[in-house]
């Protein structure tokens, strides 16, 4: 159900803006259609993503159900230090996904 | 036989015209008022208040760019810049999506801050019929901008199925 697909340069200049694009795969299913017995579908989509790199987060992506289902995000963030952007997905329902992206500072 | 048929016909044919002048009638009435985006509709007006704070926000510094027609309205391209230097002192906090005609308005916030470096975010939206969408930008300062785009979508991105 859940894929990602990060695209990112690999390595940056101290200082210099990159752009992070960031594609997933989700149904983000808004729900409220019926089940056929009856009730609805409750809603299931990814709610919120998180970006970290170098002790703080640098993004936050509110998503609620006006956001297409396997959403795209692009956002930039100045690279500061070698390290892993890490990517957390939430879910309605608890579940959390990660994924991480390593940016080589030079 | 015959003669009852077209008895029936003509019984039937006084009512068939009536509903289709009712029908006509209706269409003619349908497309005179409520043009398709009333310039700051009080519900949009109140979605941008509820998020300020009551706060009015400047209209000046933020570029929204939206497709003015999309075929789908369940994926659509959108892209903001807000014009901000990034700084410490002078960021964008975040920027928040507003589709008032939805039966969720509120699309999606972004949160930025100073290691952005750079105020441009772009994602993908659904849209559930054609209305103005609104991306408002909180600043450090506390101040607001916002940006309006007009988008016309064909196929609505609707509550069934999609």
């Amino acid at each position: 159900m859940f894929n990602a697909r990060i695209t990112m340069p690999a390595e940056a200049k101290a200082g210099e803006i990159v752009e992070i694009r960031v594609l997933t795969r989700h149904p983000m299913d808004r729900g409220g259609q019926s089940d056929g017995k009856g009730g609805t579908v409750p809603r299931k989509i990814l709610n919120r993503l998180t970006a970290t790199y170098a002790g703080d987060q640098i993004f936050r992506f509110d998503m609620h159900t006006g956001v297409a289902s396997n959403p795209f995000v692009s956002f930039t963030t100045r690279a500061v230090a070698t390290g892993d952007i890490v990517f957390e997905w939430r879910e309605d329902g608890g579940a959390t996904y990660t994924r991480t992206s390593r940016l080589t500072v030079t | 036989m015959s003669s009852s048929i077209s008895l029936r016909s003509r019984a039937i044919e006084p009512n068939r015209r009536a509903v289709l002048a009712g029908a006509a009638a209706g269409l003619a009435l349908a497309g005179l008022p409520a043009p398709a985006f009333a310039a700051g509709t009080p519900e949009l007006s109140e979605f941008v208040a509820r998020i300020t704070e009551g706060a009015v926000p400047l209209r000046e510094g933020v570029t929204l760019a939206i497709p003015p027609l999309v075929e789908n309205g369940n994926s659509v391209d959108v892209r903001v810049a807000v014009e901000s230097p990034m700084t410490e002192q002078n960021h964008v906090r975040w920027i928040h999506l507003i589709a008032d005609k939805n039966p969720f308005p509120d699309m999606a916030r972004l949160h930025l801050g100073p290691r952005a470096g750079r105020a441009e975010i772009s994602t993908t939206l659904r849209l559930a019929q054609s209305q103005r969408v609104t991306a408002v930008a909180a600043l450090s300062d506390g101040r607001f901008a916002m940006a309006e785009a007009d988008v016309v979508v064909t196929l609505s991105a609707c509550i069934d199925g999609g």
